[in-house]
């Protein structure tokens, strides 16, 4: 990955100076809220592991973490339960957050997410194909497939898009997505009807972040770890191309392989979130718009204010989902949703210009 | 895409509820107490004097309140997802219910051969069959103008909803349906009867003790509620006591089996487990987990495992009936 | 029109439009027959000319009658509903994306059977003819939603944020559908999951009969304004300037388009994509007046949705697939192909 994002600024000085003095950000801004974000995901992780469908002191949590005695239950419970489940929580989160920023800055496109755009129908799809035909295939394998998934997705709509004079205006991708999506969906329910696997894709997608634990994490976090990384490697060129790709290429930087790099890391991501949590849309789109309201159009900033609160929102999504009807749990892909829809059609709506 | 994914989730949540639903309510069938067909004729002359009389076509009304006429002595009688009351009764079906992962397995003994026919009932399926009785079970499945499509096949009896969630109501209905009432109430006093044997031995071995029936499908868990299904027979007709944890979510669930997370289950401190495991053929990686481990059945070796053909899944005289020889072979003997 | 002489222009476009219609209705006669002829228990060819001659058997009867022949009206007259719904709409937001699946009307129709099968428990048993009423109000509130959301003064109707919004209303429908469905007991949930799976329930006259009076009222009244949806298509300045009173033909045409859509998905389910495909069709066979295109659409529209069913019945026979997935298959890759092909 890094290979492909080779820092592409070959732009004498002044002249990048010149380009970057117009790209206005608020580090400062930028570092409170990373650091408010931070200490607001602690309280939300300490909440979220102390909060659960059995009462747990929060001073037996705290004893839980630090002097971790497998044989009491309620040790066991946090250890092996809630812990992976919040921070897997924090790693779809991002990964969705910072996927959406990442295609938000490369495609210019102010409505462009991993969900609405279909890469996640796609991840979904591959896995409904696992199901059917290899059941029981370990998660390590699963996570491929959804990367797999997702590549697909973004190649056909990225394909697409570039048949299209001049790309494709956000409606159009939206459109294309939710059509992308529409035609997955109703394949999958015809692979479950002739497969006869209806009730182990229910189960898949109802599955949610409950089912995650370490051993998902430790295969996951490598992925999204270097993906996130990445990312910030990026961030600087994505910033140079969300200024538009005549003026990235002025800087000398190279947008084609700025943008094979942004999709390979997006898709890692959508893939590895989608493989735990399910297709869930509204946080790539959400988050981004958020970040960027707070911290200016410097993707260095946005990327990471991005990842932390993405985690944060996920994070409360959950406790949310836990909350609503305890014992049992909502879906958490309607509850963002929910929370969503309002928001897109706010960012559609205000935008003066045709979209 | 966003839209239709979530549309599909549901459909997915919904095809999984209804099976478990389906599962949860379909098979009755008492192997144990195998009524002989043929034994109208010997019934002693009781107040029913119906049973005795020669058979001629009887106007009932169902669930729904609908008149049916009933044939004499219908002979091809399809009655999708109730055959083990059928079989308790000792009538052969025409064809038999199915789903797409399966049919009722505990019932194969005598049902086996019987081919089978879509949960949905479509029309022409029904109608291959040339059916001269059909009963069906909750209203659900007539709605919509198909009972009028179903009631020009053949005379179309629904139970309804009532009658079809409490398994005596619904086979001293369908004995009432097939001229066999007093099939129907001897079935049930001879299962009332092996159920307060069982009772008096469970309460003499294992007094107050608790229990849960946990199905694992999927490394997903469900738990049974406490009224319904396998749970009615074992908190009401056995006396077990019912664990916290399934009253709590028996309370708020709506299902027959009610999803329980791993947490909660953690929780449950019922001194037996009986674990359905449809996860046989796929490794039952769920049972490996730490977190079950600590449960304190399992901690105790009190599990008793049974597989997904078994009747736990089910409910019905021949189910339950099936039911109580596991509890006294497996939990009594123990 | 006729009072005047016709160019030849005029006219070639009269027989083009005369032939593609013919060939449309023999191609929805062909289907018919293999429909008849589709379905578990055969019936020869000679079988069904006496049976529909009224010399069947009483089981022939009831067959064609009552389970195949009211299964196949009903999907002629969504599809036409669906087509008509779909051309209206893309009319009014001028937008050749538009349709009612898109738009969120299905969606906030379906929402309103949940809530009614939901908190009035003897809903499914209601008389047939309460659903479409009910759809109507959910697509109804789900469109006004979504078009005064895209309206703004002065410009009128923002057909690209028409399509956006109606996707963002139907996602958040969908959310609350999903988080409501949850709640109700198993019974009621399978009425509710098959609704939106796209199946043709119930299929038998009763439903035929609800859903006629919507399609005999409606799409004669949309082919009576045939004109002024040419007039509304050219914009609302121009329109405005040729003398149209605007909105209120905009509310009367949106409202006739809901109904119409609504009382189908009622019916149907949740099928998308016709009102997308059909209008395309016939626009890409007969051109843009609406006198040619409404009628070859609904002509599209049923043979449409009369094959997919067609099919839908006989690949897992017996178990049979809701309609709507294989529309779906269909009309997906169709409606991408448009997205990339059709200008700006």
């Amino acid at each position: 990955m890094t290979a492909m994002t080779r820092n592409p600024n070959q732009a004498s000085p002044t002249e990048s100076a010149n380009a970057e003095s117009r790209i206005y950000s608020r580090p400062r801004t930028a570092i409170v809220t990373i650091v408010l974000g931070l200490i607001a995901l602690a309280f939300g992780l300490a909440l979220s592991v102390t909060f659960g469908a059995k009462d747990i002191k929060l001073f037996t949590v705290w004893e839980a973490i630090l002097n971790y005695q497998p044989d009491l239950t309620e040790h066991r419970i946090i250890h092996e339960l809630r812990l992976p489940r919040v921070l897997g929580c924090m790693l779809v989160g991002s990964s969705f957050a910072v996927a959406g920023a990442i295609m938000q800055g490369m495609t210019r496109n102010p409505l462009a997410d991993s969900g609405l755009i279909g890469l996640n129908s796609g991840a979904g799809f591959a896995l409904a194909l696992c199901l059917a035909f290899m059941p029981g295939l370990p998660y390590m394998y699963l996570i491929l497939f959804s990367f797999v998934g997702a590549a697909l997705s973004a190649v056909f709509v990225f394909a697409l898009a570039s048949g299209v004079k001049g790309g494709l205006t956000p409606t159009r991708l939206v459109l294309a997505g939710v059509t992308l999506s529409a035609l997955l969906t109703a394949l999958s329910e015809g692979v479950a009807l002739y497969f006869r696997i209806g009730q182990d894709l229910a189960f898949w997608y109802a599955g949610g972040v409950a089912g995650t634990r370490w051993m998902h994490l430790q295969i996951m976090t490598p992925w999204v770890g270097a993906a996130l990384l990445g990312a910030l490697i990026l961030s600087r060129s994505i910033t140079l191309l969300s200024l538009g790709e005549d003026v990235a290429r002025g800087l000398g930087l190279r947008p084609g392989a700025v943008k094979l790099a942004g999709t390979v890391i997006v898709i890692v991501l959508a893939g590895s979130a989608v493989s735990t949590v399910g297709a869930v849309s509204f946080v790539g789109l959400l988050v981004p718009h958020f970040a960027r309201k707070l911290v200016g159009v410097d993707y260095r900033w946005i990327i990471p204010t991005s990842a932390v609160l993405g985690a944060l929102l996920v994070v409360a999504a959950d406790l949310a989902a836990r909350t609503v009807r305890p014992p049992y749990e909502t879906p958490i892909g309607a509850l963002i949703a929910i929370i969503g829809v309002p928001f897109f059609l706010y960012l559609a709506n205000k935008e003066q210009r045709e979209l | 895409m966003f839209a239709t994914k979530r549309k599909s989730i549901t459909i997915l949540l919904g095809l999984m509820l209804m099976s478990l639903w389906l599962a949860a309510c379909g098979n009755n069938n008492n192997k144990a107490e195998p009524s002989t067909s043929g034994s109208t004729a010997s019934q002693p002359a009781s107040a029913s004097a119906s049973a005795s009389a020669p058979a001629t076509e009887r106007k009932l009304t169902d669930g729904l309140g609908h008149e049916v006429t009933i044939p004499a002595n219908p002979q091809r009688i399809i009655a999708s997802y109730l055959e083990d009351y059928l079989v308790a009764l000792g009538v052969k079906p025409v064809a038999q219910w199915t789903v797409a992962n399966g049919i009722q397995d505990y019932l194969q003994g005598t049902l086996k051969g019987i081919p089978t026919i879509p949960y949905d009932l479509p029309f022409e399926a029904v109608m291959s069959f040339q059916p001269d009785l059909l009963i069906i079970g909750p209203n659900s499945t007539v709605e919509g103008g198909k009972y009028e499509q179903y009631a020009k096949i053949a005379p179309t009896f629904v139970l309804g909803d009532d009658t079809v969630n409490d398994w005596r109501k619904a086979l001293l209905k369908i004995g009432e349906v097939l001229n066999k009432s007093d099939e129907a109430q001897k079935v049930l006093d001879a299962y009332e009867q092996k159920a307060a044997d069982a009772k008096a031995k469970i309460q003499a071995a294992l007094p107050n003790q608790s229990v849960a029936a946990i199905w694992l499908v999927q490394n997903s868990f469900f738990v049974v509620s406490d009224k319904q299904s396998s749970g009615d027979v074992l908190y009401n007709d056995l006396g077990f006591k019912v664990p916290a944890v399934v009253k709590e979510i028996s309370a708020k669930g709506t299902g027959n089996w009610n999803p329980i997370s791993l947490e909660k289950l953690a929780d449950l401190d019922a001194d037996h487990l009986i674990l359905i495991n449809s996860d046989k053929g796929t490794g039952s990686a769920a049972l490996n987990d730490p977190i079950w481990k600590t449960i304190k059945a399992v901690k105790n070796g009190h599990v008793y495992e049974y597989p997904s053909s078994s009747s736990w899944l089910y409910y019905g005289p021949v189910a339950s009936s099936q039911m109580i020889d596991n509890v006294l072979n497996d939990i009594v003997k123990k | 029109m006729s009072a005047y002489p016709m160019s030849p222009e005029a006219l070639r476009k009269r027989k083009r439009t005369v032939f593609v219609l013919t060939a449309l209705a023999v191609a929805i006669v062909l289907t018919f027959i293999v429909s008849m002829n589709t379905g578990l228990i055969r019936l020869s060819p000679a079988d069904l000319l006496r049976t529909l001659s009224g010399g069947g058997t009483e089981r022939q009867n009831l067959i064609l009658f009552d389970f195949r022949l009211s299964r196949i009206v009903i999907s002629v007259l969504i599809g036409m509903g669906l087509a008509i719904s779909g051309a209206v709409l893309q009319a009014l937001s001028r937008n050749a994306l538009a349709d009612s699946g898109i738009i969120g009307i299905n969606s906030g129709a379906g929402l309103v059977i949940l809530l009614f099968v939901a908190f009035y428990p003897t809903a499914t048993a209601a008389p047939a003819y309460l659903l479409p009423l009910l759809a109507w109000i959910g697509g109804g509130f789900a469109a006004l939603l979504v078009f005064t959301m895209s309206y703004r003064r002065h410009k009128g109707l923002s057909p690209n944020r028409l399509l956006l919004n109606g996707v963002a209303v139907n996602a958040g429908i969908s959310a609350v559908t999903i988080v409501l469905s949850l709640r109700i007991n198993p019974e009621q949930y399978q009425f509710v999951l098959t609704w939106m799976a796209g199946s043709i329930w119930g299929s038998n006259w009763s439903l035929v009969a609800a859903l006629l009076p919507f399609i005999l009222v409606l799409i004669p009244f949309v082919f009576y304004k045939a004109r002024t949806i040419n007039v509304l298509g050219l914009g609302i300045e121009l329109a405005t300037g040729l003398g149209a009173r605007v909105s209120r033909e905009q509310i009367v045409l949106l409202a006739a388009a809901v109904g119409l859509a609504s009382s189908c998905v009622a019916v149907s389910g949740n099928i998308g994509f016709v009102g997308l495909i059909a209008p395309h069709l016939a626009r890409r066979l007969v051109g843009q007046r609406y006198q040619a295109l409404l009628p070859a659409a609904a002509l599209a529209g049923a043979l449409l949705v009369l094959a997919a069913d067609t099919f839908a019945r006989w690949l897992l026979q017996p178990t049979e697939i809701p309609t709507g997935i294989v529309v779906a298959v269909i009309g997906a890759p169709y409606f991408l192909y448009l997205l990339f092909r059709t200008k700006k």
